[in-house]
């Protein structure tokens, strides 16, 4: 799929949508506005990607970070079937599963992100078999602990406001192992047809 | 938990001296980098976070979800849970609209505001996250990264479904 597509799919229905209904102004409106979203949630985050890139610069200098990659190198590259060239982002995708795990999102992203310009470094503009799996395991599997939905729910006055740990860590689970099998057929049916 | 992040970088300063590394340069040399990423990150959220908005404000969104709802009540799904599930791929910040939404109309121990709220915090926003990745590696053939991390996300929230 073509990230082209999606954009454009989603601008020709969103506009076609509000002519039909007269919501021209609403739609310009929308246009105009999100942008300043994107501005504000990047100023919103940059102070903690600020502190955690300054942390990983101490660790990695440190030696904790190659560490890490040195451990996970051999399971790591079992599991995601790496191309020539792409284990240049085994660091960062080491980093990555790491900070998601410990729910530390102001890490997660920004080695998530290093990590698969480098794999796109070494293949060009199409993704490869490791940068999907990296993909759909960043967007599949969340933090130990919701705690932001814990903490709505304590908000709103729940009784015990912590019961959904059990039912969230399951449907996390389920998602990442469907996520990652639906990678791999659709990797075995591209190969099949080549 | 708070004491987390100060001893995560006290920690990490001692085993830097340890190693007889400059520390200060090694923190604004590593906070560089993030941020030199995040502003790799701006273009390709305006783009999509200006999308999601179009589709919400034209009433695009809105209609397709009261079109959707009554259908995924018939899979056990409740009417009041069914907009936040369909929304969670597409944008974080209306899906924690419609579990607010639900906690206010159902109560907050109802099933469909447990509901919306497990599914919220089991998942990641799908589309957002593919647009990061994507765009700040310049990477224009994604091929099945979207299908597969959506089948990947209705299995987990068809299993919330089973559990809550």
């Amino acid at each position: 799929m073509r990230v082209n597509a999606v954009f454009c799919g989603m601008l020709f229905f969103g506009v076609a949508f509000a002519a039909a209904t007269g919501r021209m102004d609403a739609a310009q409106r929308a246009l105009l506005g999100g942008g300043a979203q994107a501005v504000e949630l990047c100023l919103s985050l940059a102070g903690a990607y600020a502190f955690f890139g300054g942390v990983l610069g101490v660790l990695r200098e440190a030696g904790v970070c190659d560490a890490l990659a040195r451990r996970l190198r051999g399971p790591l590259s079992r599991l995601m079937r790496f191309s020539p060239g792409e284990e240049a982002a085994l660091t960062d995708v080491s980093v990555n599963l790491a900070a998601n795990l410990l729910g530390m999102g102001g890490a997660a992203t920004p080695a998530g992100v290093a990590a698969m310009r480098k794999m796109a470094g070494a293949t060009g503009g199409r993704a490869s078999e490791a940068m999907l799996l990296f993909f759909v395991v960043n967007t599949t599997s969340v933090q130990l602990l919701p705690a932001s939905m814990i903490a709505l729910r304590a908000q709103a006055g729940a009784a015990s406001p912590a019961d959904i740990v059990p039912a969230t860590l399951i449907s996390t689970a389920v998602s990442t192992l469907m996520g990652a099998l639906a990678c791999r057929a659709f990797e075995a049916r591209a190969r099949r047809r080549r | 938990m708070s004491a987390l992040l100060p001893l995560l970088l006290v920690g990490a300063a001692l085993l830097a001296l340890r190693a007889r590394c400059d520390v200060y340069a090694a923190f604004v040399a590593g906070a560089e980098e993030s941020l030199r990423t995040l502003a790799g990150m701006l273009p390709p959220l305006a783009a999509i976070l200006t999308m999601t908005a179009l589709l919400q404000e034209s009433g695009a969104l809105p209609a397709l979800l009261s079109r959707l709802s009554p259908a995924l009540g018939a899979l056990g799904i409740p009417e009041a849970a069914a907009p936040a599930l369909l929304l969670r791929p597409l944008s974080g910040s209306a899906a924690l609209a419609q579990a607010r939404e639900a906690i206010a109309r159902c109560g907050v121990d109802s099933r469909a505001a447990r509901l919306s709220c497990v599914v919220c915090g089991a998942s990641e926003t799908v589309f957002f996250t593919g647009s990061l990745y994507f765009g700040a590696a310049r990477v224009r053939d994604t091929r099945y990264a979207i299908p597969a991390a959506l089948i990947g996300y209705a299995a987990g929230a068809a299993a919330a479904v089973l559990l809550v």
